[in-house]
């Protein structure tokens, strides 16, 4: 029997465009209906996840990176490799330091963690890929937020006197703002988790965060933002965080409710194998429910 | 033959397909209801709903003591009425009725300290094993009188099967699926305005249905605030339908004339200016030119009128203080906080500055975007098609046999046009009339000065008008392939075949998507991981943590300290009415500070809520998690477990 004995091939002919934009939904149909049933069976399962993770403890060393592609799938890579996620490294300034990452991604994604980095090891657990990628790690010659109780921390008011803030064994008291404790603490910034130096800003004195003989390489690495949600939301202020080295200042980072996590990098090549103090100045024009956080590494 | 014939005047009946789409619909739901958590705002209206339920037994109290005044007192009307006064109590009062009828009591054992009312022992008719179903079953109803209404609403302009496919093409929507079974009033509030809006429609010819638009209206401001915008869109469409009425030309008496140009009358026509080329033709001049706006119809008299005293009737709230607590209510909704949103990767929750155009460009974008990425492709492409058919069938202004769509309603020849019956004279405008329902909803989202709400359920109302104008696609669909086939029999056998067809692809998607409708995202987006990938919202109301509850039972920590997160008290207490947690679960409260406190946490996986991560982070000393729930791979919920015992051991009171 022919397909043509029951078209009408005189009418195709006539009305082609409608034709073939009414088959054309017919085939959506069948496509999308074809997917819904499908896709579910090509999410990664439980035991893709597990091979993963048992392929990454076997080669897993101590300073190595895990992370998730898509960023989404972190809490089920956490399911599987928490403990070797330390909060420090879920909260990192970024990867730089790391010269070892591991990736499972799922859909092609890649994790812009390992950007410029080279893939020596790479297998499919399923529905899951597996890489592992290295690079030259940048080297750290000093944390900030890791040396936080090397530094001495003041208030500067609008007259210019100085305050010097008191440091508890795990914080430190400005005698302006008692109930505020400038402390390291993992925080929630632009939705995302980093570790750092917690500022609560009260007043209008500049807050002040120095360091002393730190050591320098080619860069110094910071990033800031606010802390909390709901803090953001309610709050109008802008922070200005201003980066000195020996007195000269290197740029500053502006922090505002929308602002998230800015990371910046300021070249210090000049002064690459000295010692010289390094100075934060906070200051805020309302400090009403600003809460900054900021990391910085100096990097050879 | 006989036999035959009865069964087909049966199947012939105008109520007994819509009345089949509508049980099959509420089948549907409450097959699967049962996997889908309890939502955060639901759970306050159960508790509502029983306070309102409440009220009707100390009504009854004071009736049998003689004093039935004592239930109309402002202290006792207050004290049931004034819970979660915000919103108008029409559904969380059937919600209340449902509930008291149809649920297995076992009121008087361990869970009677649950209740937010005093109870006792009752009799009941224990359809449902859960309470929350039985507290669920009237949104489930109406969404299936939903259903009902969009295939008699679509009968108005295409064939059965057709309309059928329109029908379940409005229910199979993830997003609005997940929102239909729940006891909210999203779902309830857009099947709301569609019968408002069919009864706007048929009142265009016949004055009863004038009347009873008012008395729907006053439901519907009763059900949920969306209720004040359906007039405005119902007017737009009235004011183009009657856009002949606005010009009206006279002899002049004195020297302020217009002489109008000798000109072709059909493109003037849309502009309401036929008259003018009229009288120029037949050389009736000079004339003058006077606005008229055209007559104010039963039906907007209705809904001014009858839709208030309904509202008034039916909340008890307002009866010893109208005027006042109106005034609340509206200034509640119109100066509402702006939510947290996660749309395109980024956490909304302020209004953009004013400097930052690409942010308010970004955010208009928002209702336009969700539909395209969260409606069944199918759907959304038999919706374009339905759009050209009408598109055309406005362009061509006569019939047309290549178009679908019925003329069933066309201008009575002689009619006049009155208040009673505003369009028995002119062309009823139904495309105009389904673009300003689907249009309406989605522009005032789009708006800036709209707060930001996020979620498609804020604009549900226009999803079975977009349902109707895939219905109108199906049937152009339809008309298509029957032109080409010359096979009788196939060509019979095509409008069933394609609305079968049509519709799999939605009813596919919505059962893949279940339980976690809000998180779907359809063909064009990726599905679930597509959506995520993009950076849309996933979820909200914190009831994803269903399918977990098994592990939280059996993992209960010792001091029973359990963080709940945004799965609210009233939701927790209500698992465990449901017999889904023991009685006496602990649940320190919400706040960030609470969170050190517990030694089991759980945390709904939401953009904003990446804080609670990191405190529970923080507070265990681990990022790993002891449990997730993800649905095709997306993670939903975590729940972390203290390893160390925590400082404070004393056991919460249940």
């Amino acid at each position: 029997m022919r397909l043509g004995s029951f078209l009408d091939a005189n009418s195709f002919r006539r009305h082609r465009l409608a034709y073939t934009c009414a088959a054309g939904i017919v085939v959506l149909a069948l496509v999308e209906t074809g997917n819904a049933l499908l896709a579910p069976l090509r999410a990664p399962t439980d035991r893709d996840w597990r091979a993963a993770a048992a392929t990454v403890r076997a080669g897993y060393r101590p300073g190595d990176l895990i992370v998730a592609a898509p960023a989404w799938a972190d809490p089920l890579l956490r399911l599987h490799l928490g403990d070797l996620i330390p909060l420090t490294v879920a909260g990192r300034l970024d990867a730089a330091r790391f010269g070892r990452i591991w990736e499972i991604s799922q859909r092609g994604a890649r994790a812009p963690e390992t950007q410029g980095s080279r893939v020596v090891q790479s297998r499919r657990q399923g529905a899951l890929t597996l890489r592992r990628y290295e690079r030259p790690a940048a080297q750290v010659s000093f944390d900030f937020v890791a040396e936080w109780n090397r530094a001495a921390v003041s208030r500067v008011d609008g007259g210019g006197r100085v305050s010097l803030c008191y440091r508890a064994p795990d914080r430190f008291e400005c005698p302006d703002s008692p109930s505020q404790s400038l402390k390291p603490e993992l925080l929630e910034i632009d939705t995302s988790p980093h570790f750092a130096l917690s500022i609560p800003l009260a007043g209008r004195a500049t807050t002040v965060v120095e360091f002393d003989r730190v050591p320098l390489g080619r860069e110094l690495a910071v990033g800031a933002g606010l802390h909390n949600v709901w803090l953001r939301k309610a709050g109008r202020g802008t922070v200005s965080l201003r980066v000195l080295v020996q007195g000269r200042e290197l740029g500053h980072i502006e922090a505002g409710s929308m602002t998230g996590w800015t990371l910046r990098k300021f070249d210090t090549s000049a002064l690459a194998g000295q010692s010289q103090s390094v100075r934060f100045e906070i200051t805020v024009n309302d400090p009403n429910s600003r809460t900054l956080g900021f990391a910085a590494e100096a990097r050879s | 033959m006989e036999v035959g014939q009865k069964t087909r005047r049966r199947w012939g009946r105008p109520w007994m397909v819509p009345l089949l789409l509508a049980m099959a619909t509420s089948g549907w739901m409450l097959a699967v209801e049962g996997r889908q958590g309890l939502a955060r705002d639901e759970s306050q209206y159960f508790r509502a709903g029983e306070r309102y339920w409440g009220w009707f037994e100390a009504l009854g109290d004071a009736v049998r003591a003689g004093k039935p005044g004592q239930a109309f007192s402002r202290n006792v009307v207050d004290s049931f009425w004034g819970d979660n006064h915000e919103h108008p109590p029409l559904m969380k009062t059937l919600y209340g009725l449902s509930w008291r009828l149809f649920h297995r009591c076992d009121c008087t054992g361990p869970k009677r300290g649950l209740h937010p009312i005093a109870v006792h022992k009752h009799r009941t008719l224990p359809l449902f094993a859960r309470e929350s179903t039985a507290f669920r079953f009237p949104a489930i109803l109406l969404a299936g009188l939903g259903v009902a209404l969009v295939y008699w609403f679509a009968r108005r302009w295409i064939g059965p099967w057709a309309a059928a496919g329109a029908a379940v093409l409005s229910v199979a929507q993830p997003h609005y699926f997940f929102h239909a079974q729940i006891s909210c009033f999203d779902v309830p509030i857009a099947v709301m305005a569609l019968l408002v809006a069919l009864a706007y429609w048929k009142s265009l010819r016949a004055p009863r249905w004038g009347i009873l638009c008012g008395v729907f209206y006053g439901l519907a401001l009763a059900t949920k605030h969306n209720a004040w915008l359906i007039p405005c869109f119902l007017l737009v469409h009235y004011l183009w339908m009657r856009r002949g009425d606005f010009s009206s030309w006279e002899p002049s008496k004195g020297s302020q004339t217009l002489r109008p140009p000798t000109c072709h009358p059909s493109p003037l026509a849309s502009l309401g200016l036929a008259r003018w080329c009229a009288a120029g033709k037949a050389g009736g001049l000079p004339t003058r030119f006077r606005l008229r706006p055209p007559r104010v119809p039963l039906a907007f008299v209705s809904m001014a009128t009858l839709g208030p005293i309904v509202l008034f009737v039916l909340w008890p709230w307002l009866w010893h203080a109208p005027v006042p607590r109106v005034r609340e209510w509206m200034q509640r909704h119109a100066q509402h906080e702006h939510y947290n949103f996660e749309y395109l990767g980024r956490n909304w929750n302020l209004p953009p500055a004013p400097e930052q155009t690409g942010r308010w460009l970004l955010r208009a974008t928002f209702p336009f975007v969700s539909t395209a990425f969260t409606v069944p492709v199918t759907t959304l492409a038999l919706a374009a098609a339905g759009t050209l058919v009408f598109a055309r069938r406005r362009r061509k202004k006569e019939p047309d046999d290549q178009l679908p769509i019925i003329n069933c309603e066309p201008p009575e020849p002689g009619a006049r046009a009155s208040w009673l019956r505003p369009g028995a004279d002119v062309d009823l405008a139904p495309g105009i009339f389904l673009a300003v329902q689907i249009l309406g909803p989605l522009g005032t989202l789009a708006l800036p000065a709209t707060p930001i709400f996020g979620g498609v359920k804020h604009f549900l109302a226009a999803m079975p008008f977009v349902a109707i104008l895939a219905g109108v696609g199906l049937a152009w669909v339809t008309r298509q392939a029957a032109s080409l086939v010359t096979a009788e029999r196939l060509r019979r056998a095509l409008p069933a075949a394609l609305a079968v067809l049509l519709c799999l692809p939605a009813v596919a998607e919505t059962q893949r998507s279940h339980p976690d409708g809000t998180g779907h995202y359809n063909l064009l987006a990726g599905g679930f991981a597509g959506g995520a990938s993009l950076g849309m919202n996933r979820q909200f109301w914190g009831y994803s943590v269903l399918p977990l509850l098994p592990w939280i039972r059996a993992h209960r920590p010792p001091s029973n300290h359990i963080y709940w997160h945004d799965v609210l008290h009233d939701a927790v207490l209500m698992y465990v009415r449901d017999g889904r947690l023991p009685v006496g679960i602990g649940d320190v409260g919400v706040g960030e500070p609470l969170v050190a406190q517990a030694d089991l946490g759980v945390v709904i996986l939401e953009k904003h809520f990446a804080v609670y991560e990191y405190l529970h982070w923080e507070a265990y000393q681990t990022t790993q998690p002891a449990q997730v729930y993800a649905h095709e791979g997306v993670p939903f919920v975590v729940v972390y477990q203290r390893k160390a015992p925590s400082p404070r051991q004393e056991p919460l009171p249940p």
